[in-house]
């Protein structure tokens, strides 16, 4: 029983980092730009789609290193073509705008790929369970969690140590001191998005490892993201980062007595958070 | 003389409406076409209720569309083989839902309440493709039809006749978004206006806004619910994509589209947007590009929608 | 007996005292005046009468009641009514529809679906005196947010008048107006007064606008409170010339 819910558990975390690593580029591109960027599932598929690409020339890591850089590239074109103009105007039309990108990011990758899934290989090496009695702890999840730690320290060092970092910190809390205090708001949004994307990019090279190829794989991931902010409270990427985990964990210990359960009980917190606390575990009063 | 034209287009909208199914197959069309119009267009003048009057924000309308629509196919499947007490139990599910998620949301604004109805859609629509036993999932609920209606003195054939069937659903609308302008002509339809133009001074006019936006919402999605039935009827099927969160966006799309400040406008988006689907999905593999791409034009380039244009034009 | 007693009132944002300990007691009928530098606090002052904010001490009376802990829709329903100091409207609507809201409400029909031929025609009685009386008559079809400054600022000024309030607070109604937007205000502001008896607390800047009007004054520095007298008194008080730097009347 201790092994079914350690497999669990540590099951919980590996989803809920990847909950965690899509919802931290959606919070930073909603907390700074004001934007709910529908089509981050559709960035994640590109970002799959990219390192199996790439993989045949680069191998695995080139593609792990190079396809989030490029995803994250068509990330700031986007943004420079088409949110730009909609910062100005009511939320609803960078809402419509970026859902009807899903749309097309989907079809898109349909069209270019193929609608089959496409097989996505990972490293043997990576494959193998690190220890017998833990057969679970396979290298390749091991990798992903570890990844997605370095992947969100680095976030926070670069937010907290770094001038774009403190720039995006400053923009998120009072956009319009930050611009007369003369940075180019413009080019921080971009950049922000940009790092934004890049983060949808990595979960899609770590994802499609585990959950296989395909153009709706952005799909399953998205609408968790969403409840992680939700849960871990809007302004916040602390808390963004916590929901993640919390609904990742909640997940994968309910599988384990309630097995049908499983992706209900995020929906369970959701609505709990909604009741009690709007504001989200760690966020800020006044966002909404 | 801005009087006189919205009365003028009010009748012009009911004479072609009224008239649909004859000059509809001069056209190269069909009257099923129609009918699904009206539906479509129900629900994103429920939607614009929200949206284009009280000023918020909706993107999980489909949850209480398909909840009543799925409402109203399992009735009529399995337990009474009556189409007004199918709608009737179709609306009542979609209308209650919205009614108990409505406090829970109806603190929070912008785009951390649109967040929060996307969420509770997802809600439904994991509930429709989890619970097999009672939704068959994917496969949605079949092999039941809409009953034809024994209204004593006759019969409407809404089974067979697809005119019948047509004037049927104008019927339901008709009553639907004649309540709708009465609502909304109402005080209580200018404190929702207010609210829109600006919520603070709302307010501190001693409007309490957290309840009037809830009961914006209820009745919002009791319509939507209305038309969730007819969708139900209209294709004998429902299935989980009724409930999806790209049905909701179709909803809010067909409201910019024709114009959210206007009372027709998403009537006008509705007839465009489904017209438009109809002509690119059988042309077309890829139609769900172009409908994105439709999306992403229509926002930048006519935000203000169809009415909007016409409107700006007739002021200058 | 006061109208409207705030006793020992406070607000602290963190480690900033906006308001420490002032006082104020309102005559029924009075108007008047809260002047000070900027930064005194005369806004968050009015920010916790009408209960946008909770203070940190203190309390307000109003009519005998203790109103510190309601919400403001339900300070505007005991008679409390206020205008900002970038003004509210509802710029989309026109004026006759932005004097309408406000007189349904306080006629009890905000939630009505539908109004009997009299209760219609009452209401656009009431509707058209208020347009008279704030001078808005011929503007009445137009939208608001076409209007000039200071229409809009009329404007707001009778929609808070249509509430029938008994206590009518203004942030600084003159802020941004040119000579006759502003002698317009005081005209407007003094009629209400005269004619209505309405009991009126106003913010302002503008010191001929201040003398012009107010029974008593009130001065506020800093979130403190510094003197409240008689226009007279105020004028020669010297701690007031030395908190306006000099800038007297």
């Amino acid at each position: 029983m201790t092994q079914l819910l350690l497999f669990n558990v540590f099951n919980g975390l590996i989803i809920g980092a990847f909950y965690a690593l899509m919802a931290l580029g959606l919070s930073l591109i909603l907390n700074l730009s004001g934007v709910i960027n529908f089509a981050h599932g559709g960035f994640l598929a590109i970002g799959g789609y990219l390192a199996y690409t790439l993989m045949p020339y680069l191998g695995f890591w080139g593609a792990l290193l190079l396809a989030p850089i490029l995803t994250g590239f068509i990330g700031i074109l986007v943004e420079g073509v088409l949110i730009r103009r909609l910062y100005g105007r009511d939320p609803l039309y960078s809402l419509l705008l970026t859902f009807g990108l899903a749309f097309m990011i989907e079809d898109g990758t349909r069209f270019i790929w193929g609608a089959q899934s496409l097989p996505f290989q990972i490293p043997d090496w990576l494959n193998t369970p690190l220890s017998s009695e833990f057969f679970f702890l396979t290298g390749y999840r091991v990798f992903m969690v570890v990844l997605a730690a370095v992947v969100v320290l680095g976030l926070f060092l670069i937010l907290n140590f770094t001038r774009l970092g403190i720039r995006i910190r400053a923009g998120t809390l009072d956009l319009e001191t930050v611009s007369v205090l003369g940075v180019n708001v413009r080019v921080l949004r971009n950049l922000n998005f940009g790092l934004g994307i890049y983060l949808a990019g990595l979960a899609g090279v770590l994802a499609v490892g585990m959950l296989g190829l395909q153009p709706t794989v952005g799909d399953s991931l998205i609408m968790p993201s969403f409840i992680a902010i939700i849960v871990g409270g809007l302004g916040s990427l602390p808390g963004t980062l916590a929901g993640g985990l919390l609904i990742g964990l909640a997940s994968g210990i309910t599988s384990v007595y309630f097995p049908s359960a499983s992706e209900a009980v995020i929906y369970v917190m959701m609505a709990a958070v909604l009741i009690v606390r709007p504001r989200g575990l760690l966020g800020e009063e006044g966002r909404f | 003389m801005l009087k006189l034209d919205k009365r003028a287009g009010d009748v012009l909208v009911w004479l072609l409406l009224l008239t649909a199914p004859f000059w509809m197959t001069h056209v190269g069309s069909y009257v099923e076409l129609g009918s699904r119009v009206l539906v479509y267009a129900l629900a994103a003048m429920a939607l614009n209720f929200l949206l284009g009057y009280t000023g918020v924000l909706s993107f999980g309308h489909a949850a209480y569309f398909g909840l009543a629509a799925y409402g109203t196919a399992l009735t009529i499947k399995l337990l009474y083989p009556s189409t007004p007490v199918g709608m009737l139990v179709g609306i009542l599910v979609g209308t209650v839902a919205a009614a108990v998620i409505g406090p829970m949301i109806a603190r929070l604004r912008g785009i951390y309440f649109a967040m929060c109805t996307i969420a509770f859609g997802q809600v439904f629509y994991f509930i429709a493709f989890q619970w097999f036993s009672l939704t068959h999932g994917d496969d949605g609920v079949s092999a039941w039809h809409r009953v034809p209606i024994d209204l004593g003195v006759a019969s409407l054939d809404i089974l067979n006749d697809s005119k019948s069937f047509y004037y049927f659903v104008l019927a339901v609308f008709a009553a639907s978004v004649g309540l709708m302008a009465f609502l909304l002509r109402s005080p209580f339809g200018r404190t929702l206006l207010a609210i829109r133009e600006n919520e603070r001074r709302a307010r501190f006019l001693g409007i309490p806004v957290d309840r009037h936006i809830w009961m914006s919402w209820v009745i919002s999605c009791f319509f939507v619910s209305v038309a969730g039935t007819l969708y139900a009827l209209l294709n004998d099927f429902v299935d989980p994509r009724a409930v999806r969160w790209d049905q909701s966006g179709m909803f809010v799309i067909m409201a910019v589209l024709g114009g959210m400040r206007s009372f027709w406008g998403p009537l006008i988006g509705a007839a465009i947007f489904i017209v438009f689907e109809d002509y690119l999905s059988s042309h077309t593999e890829n139609w769900e590009s172009f409908i994105g791409l439709f999306f992403v034009i229509i926002v930048l380039f006519f935000p203000r929608g169809v009415l909007g244009i016409i409107r700006r034009k007739a002021m200058t | 007996m006061s109208l409207l007693r705030v006793e020992n009132v406070s607000k602290n944002f963190g480690s900033l005292a906006a308001v420490s300990n002032v006082s104020m007691m309102v005559e029924p009928g009075e108007l008047r005046a809260v002047i000070g530098p900027n930064g005194a606090g005369k806004t968050t002052f009015f920010n916790l009468i009408t209960g946008f904010f909770q203070p940190s001490a203190g309390r307000i009376i109003f009519n005998n009641e203790d109103i510190t802990a309601l919400l403001p829709a339900r300070r505007v329903w005991r008679g409390i009514a206020r205008t900002f100091q970038i003004t509210e409207v509802f710029p989309e609507l026109s004026v006759h529809e932005n004097l309408r809201i406000p007189v349904e409400v306080a006629s009890g029909f905000r939630l009505q679906p539908w109004l009997s031929r009299e209760a219609d025609a009452k209401v656009r009685e009431r509707v058209d005196e208020l347009l008279k009386m704030g001078g808005l008559a011929d503007k009445a079809a137009r939208l608001v947010g076409e209007l000039a400054h200071g229409d809009q600022r009329s404007t707001e000024i009778m929609m808070s008048i249509a509430l029938n309030p008994r206590l009518l607070l203004l942030d600084e109604p003159t802020a941004g107006m040119g000579e006759q937007e502003t002698f317009e205000i005081i005209q407007l502001i003094r009629r209400l007064h005269k004619d209505s008896k309405l009991t009126i607390v106003l913010i302002e800047h503008d010191m001929r606008v201040v003398f012009h009007l107010a029974d008593r004054i009130m001065v506020l520095d800093q979130g403190k409170f510094l003197a409240e007298g008689t226009p007279q008194e105020i004028a020669a008080n010297e701690a007031v010339q030395t908190a306006y730097l000099g800038k007297a009347a």
